[in-house]
C-alpha cells in the first residue's frame, strides 16, 4: 500500500528525526535498566530510579538515583545493598552537586598559556587522543611514563594495569589523602602479616558488647562509615537485653568520641602503650577466658605495665579497669584506626591493638573480627589498594631527577593532598608532559598540559568490591543514571582507543571495543552462581539484573574467619613515637583530622557539604584551629581570634575555636579547605593543615606519619568571625539590628 | 480512606544519633533548601530545616558532647499558628503545621513565636548557578526572598506514598513513608510513622521510659518525640 506524503508530513518527519539525532547518546547505546521496572504507560514527569554505586569515598555503598525526565534529582541508599542497607552519609547525599557543578570541565582542554596559566583551549577528542598517542609513541623507554591514581573504579584499575603492563610500564601508583588519613595501607599490611591476607578486616560492631576504638573514627570517615554507623545503632539499641559499651582513645574528642561512653584523651603516639598494658594485665591476672591466653603470652614478654602507664600518662588503676572491662565482656573488639597509622610508631601500635583481639579470642567470632568472603567474586577483587607514602616518594624522586617524561593522573590531587615538604609541586614541574583526567581544574590539573575530563560517577560505568565488605559477599555495580551532560569521555574508553591506535601487544591485551564490553564480560562471570540473591537464565538477563539491582550479592551471610595459624610468636616491640620539630620551639602536637563533610578536601567544591556544619563546632565554610581553654588562655587568645600556626615546614592562619574536648598540648585543624583551585565554592577559603606536615614516615609501614609534626602558635591580634550555627553569646540565631 | 486521620510522628533516638549530618544534606536535597554561603551564616541567617545541636557537659578531661537533631516539632498546640496575620501557618487534619508560601508576607511573627527556633527566613533570593538548578526537586516549591520556611515532615513524600497506596486500594504500611532524613539516617536514629496506629513502630517507641518532648513544659505537645541517650530500653 502506498501513501502520499504531504509536504507538511514530510516536514514533521524531518523535524522529529533531527530531535532524535540531537538526543543520541555520546556513550555506547545501551538499554538502561531502571531499579524499578516502570509500567508501559509511564508518564513524563514520573520518576524512575536507577541503581548504581557511590563514589564519594572508597567504601562502595549502593545507591539508587531518582531520575525525572532524564535529570537526576535525588540520591538515596540502595535498600537491598548488603553494605549500606538503604542508608547514605552526608557526602553520598551531596553527589548530585558533582554532576551539576557549574565548574565542571565541559570538554578536553589544552592549557595553551602554559602550566598554571589557567588559559585553556578546547580540543576535539580526536586531537586530544592524537597528543596522548604521540606522547606514548615518542617515549624513549616505556618506564618513562608513570600513572598516578587515587579513587579509581575497579574496572578502570584493571584496564589501566593491563594497558601499562602490555606497554612495558610499571603498574599505577595509588595514593590519596583520604586513604592516608584512614590508614588504609597500614591496615592492609597489618592484616597481611597477621592473617596472611592483604585486605581490610570487618569488625562486627553490631554484636559487640565492648568496643575499644583506638583512633578509629568509624562514625565519620574511617573505612565504611555508613555500614559502621548502622552497626553502631544496632549496638546501642538493637541488641537483645543489652547496650554496647564504647571507649574511644584519641587526643581530640571527635564526633565518634562524642558518641562513646568514655573518651580517653590519649597522648599522641601512646595508643600502643595502652593496648600493650591492657594485654599484659589480662595475662598477668588471668582475666576473662584464661584458656585462650596461653599461645599469646610471649607477645607481652617485654611489657612493663608501670612503664606503659608512665609513658601514656594513664594511671595503672585506670588501665586495670579497662583490662577488666575488655576481658569480662563476652564480645569485645579493639579497633586500630587511622589516627594510629598517622604516627611514626603506627605499625607497632596497630599491631598492639589488634593483638588484644587475639588475646580475647575474638578473631572470627560473633562480635569480633572477620575478613570478607570473596565467594565467587574473587575474580573481581583486584581492587586498587593504596600504596604507601614511601612508594610515592620514589616516584617523586624519579620525577625530580628527570626520569619521567609523561605523567598521567587520575582521581587524586597530590599537589593539594601531599605535605608541601614532599616536594610534589617542584617534581611535577620537572616532568615534560602531564595529563590529568580530572573533571575539575584542581591544584594538580592546573599544573597539567592536557586535561581529558572523565564523566562524573553518575554518568559512568564501573563496579566496586566494597572493602571492608559486608557479611554477604558483594559487588556494587555502577551505571550511568543520566546521559553525560557534556563532551567528557570515560577514561576507560580513552585507554581502549589509545590501545587500538598503538596496535601490537597493547591492542592485543585490550581487545574490547569499549569499557562496557569489558564490564559485561566480567560481570557475567558471576552468572550461574547458586549463591546469588537473584537468578538469571541467560548471561544477558544476568547483565540486565546486575544493573537493575546495582550489583550482585549472596542470599545468605558467609562469614570468613581470618587464618591466625601462621602468626609469628614473638614479643610485640615497644616503639616510641618520634615527632618532627623541637619541643622547645614547637610545643604543640598538630592533629589534622578529616572533615566529616569535606573528607580530605574532595568535597570542598560542593555547596551542600560546605554549608553542612561540622558536628562538633557547628562551623561551616571555613577552617578553624581548636585549642583547649587552658591553652587558649595561656596564649591570651579567645574565640574567633586569628592565630598563626607554624611548623618547621610551613604556616597557616585561622580563627580559634575554644574546644573543651582536646588535650592542652594538642592543636587540631580540620582537613578539607585551603584550595587554590577547585571551583568557585572551594577556592580561596580556609587553609590546608596538611601543608604544614613533615614528610616523615612510619619505618614499619612506610606510611606518612601525618600526626607526628609539632607546631607553635602565635596570636596575630586580628579577629575573624567564623560561620557557626551556634551563637557564642547563647542568644537566638540572628543578629538583631 | 481510614476512619481516623493519621497522626504523623517522628522519633529521634538520641542514643543512636552520631551527629553525622547525613539528615541535614538529605533534607536540603529533597526540599530545595538553598545554601546561603559564609557571610549570611555569620549573620545567623542560615537555612536548614533540620540542624544538629551539640551540647557540652562537664570540663576537660571529664567532658561529654551530646547531639540533638532539631527540626520543626509539628506542635499540636503550635505557638506559630495564632500569630500569623495572613493564615499562612495552618494546621492540617493530620496534625502537621503547614506553611502556605503564597500567603506568607514575611512578618516573621511565627519565627519569633517558635520556641524551638526552627523557622527560617529567606533574607535573599536563593541562587542556583547553572546547571545546579537541575538538582531541584520538582515536587517542592522553591521559596523566594521574604518567606518563612521550615520542615514539613516531607509532606510531598507522605502524599506520594499515600497516592500510590490508594491507587492500589490499600493504606500505606508502617515504615513505607519516610521523610528524606529518616530514609538516609545511617544509625537508624530517626523513625517516622502514625501514632494513631497502636501497632506502628513509633507508637511502641513512644511508650519507652526514655521518651521525652523538647521543652515539653511549654505545653506545645510536639509531634517529635525524643528518646534519651545513654541507657537501654529494657
Amino acid at each position: 500500500m502506498t501513501k502520499r506524503v504531504s509536504r507538511r508530513d514530510f516536514l514533521k518527519l524531518t523535524a522529529g528525526a533531527t530531535v532524535v539525532t540531537g538526543l543520541a547518546p555520546s556513550v555506547r547505546r545501551m538499554v538502561l535498566e531502571p531499579y524499578v521496572q516502570p509500567p508501559e504507560e509511564v508518564l513524563p514527569g514520573e520518576a524512575t530510579w536507577y541503581a548504581s554505586t557511590c563514589r564519594l569515598c572508597p567504601a562502595g555503598c549502593g545507591i539508587i538515583v531518582r531520575v525525572i525526565n532524564g535529570r537526576a534529582k535525588k540520591i538515596e541508599g540502595n535498600p537491598h545493598h548488603p553494605l549500606n542497607q538503604g542508608k547514605l552519609c552526608a557526602r553520598g547525599q551531596a553527589g548530585l552537586q558533582i554532576l551539576y557543578n557549574p565548574d565542571r570541565l565541559k570538554n578536553a582542554v589544552l592549557q595553551s598559556g602554559g602550566r598554571g596559566s589557567l588559559k585553556f583551549e578546547p580540543l576535539y577528542w580526536s586531537e586530544a587522543l592524537d597528543i596522548l598517542v604521540d606522547k606514548l609513541e615518542t617515549l624513549s623507554n616505556p618506564n618513562r611514563v608513570a600513572f598516578l591514581g587515587g579513587l579509581m573504579p575497579s574496572h578502570l584499575y584493571k584496564l589501566t594495569t593491563r594497558f601499562l603492563s602490555s606497554f612495558g610500564s610499571s603498574s599505577p601508583i595509588i595514593y590519596d589523602l583520604h586513604s592516608a588519613l584512614e590508614g588504609r595501607n597500614s591496615t592492609v599490611q597489618l592484616s597481611e602479616s597477621l592473617f596472611g591476607s592483604p585486605e581490610l578486616p570487618i569488625y562486627d560492631l553490631a554484636n559487640a558488647e565492648v568496643i575499644f576504638s583506638f583512633g578509629a573514627n568509624f562514625l565519620e570517615t574511617w573505612m565504611s562509615p555508613v555500614s559502621q554507623s548502622h552497626a553502631f545503632g544496632t549496638m546501642r539499641q538493637g541488641q537483645l537485653g543489652g547496650r554496647g559499651f564504647l571507649v574511644h582513645f584519641e587526643p581530640r574528642l571527635s564526633a565518634t568520641a562524642a558518641s562513646a561512653d568514655e573518651w580517653i584523651p590519649i597522648k599522641p603516639g601512646a595508643e600502643g602503650y595502652v593496648a600493650l598494658a591492657i594485654g599484659r594485665i589480662i595475662l598477668e591476672e588471668r582475666l576473662g577466658q584464661a584458656s585462650s591466653h596461653r599461645p599469646y603470652s610471649i607477645l607481652y614478654q617485654n611489657v612493663d605495665v608501670q612503664e606503659m602507664a608512665d609513658a601514656s600518662q594513664i594511671p595503672v588503676e585506670v588501665l586495670h579497669r579497662f583490662a577488666r572491662i575488655f576481658a569480662d565482656a563476652d564480645q569485645a573488639i579493639a579497633i586500630p584506626g587511622g589516627g594510629l597509622a598517622g604516627q611514626h610508631n603506627g605499625g607497632t601500635s596497630m599491631l598492639a591493638v589488634q593483638a588484644l583481639n587475639l588475646l580475647s579470642a575474638q578473631i572470627g567470632r560473633v562480635g569480633g573480627v572477620f575478613l570478607s568472603q570473596p565467594g565467587p567474586t574473587a575474580g573481581f577483587r583486584q581492587n586498587p589498594n593504596p600504596g604507601s607514602f614511601e612508594n610515592l616518594s620514589i616516584l617523586i624522586e624519579r620525577m625530580k631527577s628527570g626520569e619521567i617524561d609523561l605523567l598521567l593522573i587520575y582521581g587524586t590531587n597530590p599537589v593539594f593532598e601531599l605535605p608541601t615538604s614532599a616536594g610534589f609541586a617542584e617534581a611535577i614541574a620537572s616532568v615534560p608532559y602531564v595529563i590529568s583526567f580530572s573533571q575539575f581544574v584542581d591544584e594538580t590539573a592546573a599544573r597539567a598540559d592536557l586535561i581529558l575530563p572523565d564523566h562524573t560517577y553518575l554518568e559512568s560505568w564501573g563496579y566496586e568490591v566494597p572493602a571492608p565488605g559486608a557479611a554477604k559477599p558483594a559487588v556494587s555495580s555502577q551505571q550511568p543514571v543520566v546521559r553525560p551532560l557534556y563532551d567528557t569521555r570515560s577514561t576507560g574508553d580513552v585507554l581502549l582507543a589509545v590501545a587500538e591506535r598503538l596496535g601490537g601487544q597493547v591492542a592485543n591485551a585490550l581487545p574490547w571495543s569499549d569499557e562496557v564490553d569489558f564490564l559485561q564480560e566480567l560481570a557475567t562471570e558471576l552468572h550461574g552462581s547458586s549463591l546469588g540473591a537473584y537468578d538469571a537464565k541467560t548471561p544477558s538477563s544476568f547483565w540486565a539484573l546486575w544493573r537493575q539491582y546495582g550489583g550482585w550479592w549472596t542470599e545468605k551471610e558467609i562469614p570468613r574467619e581470618p587464618d591466625i595459624s601462621t602468626i609469628v610468636q614473638e614479643p610485640i616491640p615497644v616503639s616510641e613515637p618520634v615527632f618532627d620539630g623541637e619541643e622547645n620551639s614547637y610545643p604543640y602536637h598538630l592533629h589534622p583530622y578529616p572533615s566529616i563533610t569535606l573528607s580530605d578536601g574532595r568535597g570542598a567544591n560542593l555547596p551542600w557539604l560546605q554549608g553542612a556544619p561540622d558536628p562538633m563546632t557547628t562551623v561551616c565554610w571555613g577552617t578553624w584551629v581548636e585549642l583547649n581553654p587552658e591553652t587558649a588562655s595561656s596564649l591570651g587568645v579567645s574565640e574567633d581570634d586569628v592565630v598563626r600556626v607554624i611548623s618547621p615546614h610551613g604556616e597557616l592562619e585561622a580563627p580559634v575555636v575554644i574546644y573543651p574536648g582536646i588535650r592542652p598540648d594538642v592543636v587540631a585543624i580540620p582537613v578539607g579547605q585551603g584550595h587554590e583551585q577547585f571551583g568557585r565554592f572551594a577556592e580561596q577559603r580556609g587553609s590546608n593543615p596538611i601543608a604544614l606536615v613533615a614528610s616523615i614516615t612510619d619505618p614499619e609501614t612506610g606510611s606518612l606519619a601525618w600526626g607526628a609534626t609539632r607546631v607553635r602558635i602565635e596570636p596575630t591580634g586580628r579577629k575573624k568571625s567564623l560561620a557557626r550555627l551556634e551563637s557564642l553569646a547563647g542568644e537566638g540565631r540572628e543578629s538583631i539590628g | 480512606m481510614a476512619e481516623i486521620e493519621p497522626r504523623w510522628v517522628l522519633i529521634v533516638d538520641l542514643d543512636r544519633c552520631t551527629g553525622c549530618q547525613a539528615c541535614v544534606v538529605a533534607c536540603q536535597a529533597e526540599n530545595n533548601v538553598p545554601t546561603v554561603g559564609e557571610h549570611e551564616t555569620i549573620e545567623g541567617r542560615w537555612l536548614h530545616w533540620i540542624h544538629i545541636e551539640r551540647y557540652w557537659e562537664g570540663e576537660y578531661p571529664n567532658i561529654k558532647a551530646r547531639f540533638m537533631p532539631v527540626m520543626c516539632q509539628q506542635c499540636t498546640a503550635a505557638p506559630c499558628e495564632p500569630v500569623c496575620p495572613v493564615f499562612a501557618t495552618y494546621h492540617t487534619p493530620e496534625g502537621l503545621n503547614a506553611q502556605i508560601y503564597n500567603r506568607c508576607i514575611g512578618t516573621r511573627f511565627c519565627g519569633s513565636a517558635c520556641p524551638y527556633k526552627t523557622r527560617t527566613y529567606n533574607w535573599l533570593r536563593p541562587e542556583f548557578p547553572e546547571p545546579l538548578h537541575e538538582q531541584l526537586n520538582p515536587d517542592v516549591t522553591v521559596r523566594s526572598r521574604g518567606l518563612i520556611e521550615k520542615c514539613t515532615f516531607c509532606v510531598q513524600r507522605i502524599r506520594r506514598i499515600e497516592i500510590e497506596a490508594h491507587a492500589q486500594g490499600r493504606e500505606p504500611v508502617d515504615g513505607e513513608i519516610q521523610p528524606a532524613c529518616v530514609q538516609t539516617c545511617p544509625p537508624d536514629a530517626l523513625v517516622f510513622g502514625d501514632l494513631n496506629d497502636p501497632s506502628s513502630r513509633v507508637s511502641q517507641l513512644a511508650t519507652s521510659h526514655r521518651s521525652f518532648k523538647l521543652l515539653g513544659e511549654l505545653g506545645t505537645d510536639p509531634g517529635v518525640i525524643y528518646l534519651k541517650g545513654g541507657e537501654t530500653n529494657v
